[in-house]
């Protein structure tokens, strides 16, 4: 019966032929070095600075409605409040791209994998919050639009317009989590519809969570 | 001067392709996922090189930077339907790799297959004949921690090719 000593031996003889056979392409190599290759890492880059500059053109944007209708105060905190979400968004995402910076690929893996595993955590949390809080956000935000793009001011349908919706927002977010349970695994083929709603449903954050408690038990273990 | 770190990083790298070789193989079994890991961890080297100060040898840091990104790889749920390459050129390759690899090694990585990303990591460290100090420099734990999952891992794996190889037999 083999066990892992003489498996080992076998490995390390299979190794020595092995060696021998192993080709690297060089050209790809070079691409690689010149930051050519189309990466997932490239691509998570290109689009957190997409994303990053959607929400500073959001602040701006925001901040210039704040401005000219300051003498209107029921739109200009409106659209504060809607700048305040973006402010609280775009700061998270700087916490997040500040914190990918700071990960060194090069130290052990147990300390790397935690701060990976934060890092989620983080980003999860980020989502949850910006898709529920953003039920809320709608009604401001759908006061800001319409009267920047059509010049229709909602408040003219009285502040039970303004209330009830802000209600609706509230109540809508207990079904939108039920429903991202229900439907998490049935979000078509996009993974990143389906991460959303597991982001959304917690599906993402106990994963993460029970990743947590695997590394720290990984850590801890006979030591 | 870039040049020649350029061509330092490539000969380093080339010198213990090996590593790249076989941390690939035990976190995708799909060659079009291995060559796409193979070349996230190139990126990942390249992009590190810079803070390797040579404190730790070169292997050690290496095994670190492709563990990180391979045990990254394997829990990205979107790792399937990421193809970096085109489908006729390959970065990594072994030359008859299945034809000449042992039965007993066809198994054992199957074996690996099975286990969850740290043990994965833990086993292809002994495996490449590293000591409990080193298998603890790559993975941050202690040594104490690494005898002892690796005599945990000892018993399950005899277990493990017993009933494989039984299955085998009948």
């Amino acid at each position: 019966m083999m066990d892992l000593d003489e498996l080992r031996t076998r490995w390390t003889e299979h190794d020595q032929k092995l060696e021998a056979g192993i080709r690297l392409n060089r050209r790809i190599l070079c691409t690689v070095q010149l930051g050519r290759t189309k990466s997932a890492l490239n691509r998570l880059t290109v689009f957190t600075v997409l994303h990053a500059a959607m929400w500073v053109a959001c602040i701006v944007g925001l901040g210039d409605f704040v401005y000219e209708h300051a003498s209107s105060p029921r739109l200009a905190v409106a659209a504060a409040s809607l700048d305040l979400y973006a402010v609280v968004f775009l700061s998270a995402l700087i916490r997040q791209i500040a914190a990918v910076r700071r990960i060194d690929y090069g130290l052990p893996v147990a300390r790397i994998q935690k701060q990976l595993e934060e890092l989620r955590v983080m980003r999860i949390r980020t989502v949850q919050w910006g898709v529920l809080a953003g039920l809320v956000a709608w009604t401001p935000f759908a006061i800001v639009v319409l009267k920047a793009v059509l010049g229709v001011d909602l408040y003219q349908f009285g502040p039970a317009w303004v209330w009830t919706n802000l209600l609706f927002g509230l109540a809508a977010i207990p079904p939108a989590i039920w429903l991202s349970k229900k439907f998490a695994g049935r979000a078509g083929r996009s993974p990143f519809l389906q991460g959303v709603m597991a982001d959304i449903a917690g599906t993402s954050l106990n994963a993460a969570a029970t990743s947590l408690a695997a590394l720290a038990e990984f850590e801890q273990e006979g030591a | 001067m870039t040049g020649t770190v350029q061509e330092r990083f490539q000969t380093l790298v080339e010198e213990h392709k090996g590593i790249l070789y076989k941390v690939c193989n035990s976190y995708c079994r799909n060659r079009a996922d291995r060559d796409d890991l193979a070349q996230e961890i190139a990126i990942q080297l390249w992009r590190s090189f810079e803070a390797f100060d040579g404190r730790c040898r070169f292997s050690t840091w290496m095994y670190r930077v492709a563990l990180n990104v391979a045990i990254s790889f394997y829990r990205r749920e979107s790792a399937r339907t990421r193809h970096v390459l085109p489908a006729d050129e390959r970065f990594l390759d072994a030359i008859d790799e299945s034809a000449n690899q042992p039965e007993e090694v066809t198994l054992l990585y199957q074996l690996i297959d099975a286990l969850e990303p740290l043990n994965k990591a833990l086993v292809l460290l002994y495996l490449e004949g590293n000591s409990y100090l080193e298998i603890a420099e790559v993975l941050g734990i202690s040594e104490t921690n690494v005898a002892t999952k690796i005599g945990r891992l000892k018993k399950t794996m005899r277990q493990e090719f017993r009933a494989a190889e039984q299955e085998r037999k009948s």
